[in-house]
């Protein structure tokens, strides 16, 4: 797929571990690595939502598009 | 009080009653293919020729993709009851069951070379096979919107 996910890098320059941030936002760690690892399909408004004001950023440091 | 468990029972319990079925009738296949022969009214391409040995040979083969159909009820069933419902492989047992449905309905159309009456069973097979091809179409689709609805986060 051609949008790439950031969030670890986003995680990585925030300091938070894959447990914390997940607890914080209200998501299994299996959903949360889901994520990461660029095997979601779809991610909610809501979920992008507490992502970005957990980690501080906008949606774009988290998700990137890349033509293939 | 009924419920979805008994159903589901109940189901299963049909499909080993129609395979026992299945299995006492291949031993009259023979002997009613004879009988077939000699009360049957001769209509047909090759009505003049004996309808046994081609009513055998092809009722076995129906009777193999009978079997191939109950084993894949039988995998649905017991995905259904471990609620595994929308997998691939629920699909592929459709599939199984349409092309087995199908491959029994072109061979009655064979069949009614000898005997035209079996045109009515080869389009009654092919039908269904055409109505659970469609069936697998759905099905196959509704395992796409499962997986993206399990991997939106």
């Amino acid at each position: 797929m051609p949008i790439i996910v950031n969030l670890d890098v986003m995680m990585a320059k925030r300091k938070i571990s894959s447990m914390e941030l997940a607890e914080r936002i209200g998501i299994t760690t299996a959903n949360l690595s889901i994520l990461k690892t660029g095997k979601a399909k779809a991610v909610r408004f809501s979920t992008l939502e507490k992502i970005c004001e957990e980690l501080d950023c906008q949606p774009g440091d988290i998700l990137e598009f890349k033509k293939e | 009080m009924w419920n979805k468990n008994k159903s589901l029972f109940l189901s299963r319990i049909l499909t080993d009653v129609c395979a026992g079925l299945a299995v006492i009738f291949a031993f009259f296949v023979p002997g009613g293919a004879e009988w077939y022969n000699y009360i049957s009214e001769p209509i047909g391409f090759l009505a003049d020729k004996n309808v046994t040995v081609p009513m055998i040979i092809i009722i076995y083969f129906c009777i193999a993709m009978a079997f191939c159909v109950l084993w894949s009820l039988h995998k649905l069933l017991n995905n259904i009851a471990n609620e595994k419902v929308f997998i691939p492989e629920n699909t592929s047992c459709l599939r199984m069951i349409s092309w087995a449905c199908m491959l029994a309905g072109f061979s009655m159309a064979v069949l009614a070379l000898w005997r035209a009456i079996f045109v009515f069973f080869a389009f009654l097979l092919i039908f269904f096979g055409l109505v659970m091809r469609v069936l697998k179409n759905v099905f196959e689709n509704a395992v796409e919107i499962k997986s993206e609805n399990d991997f939106t986060i």
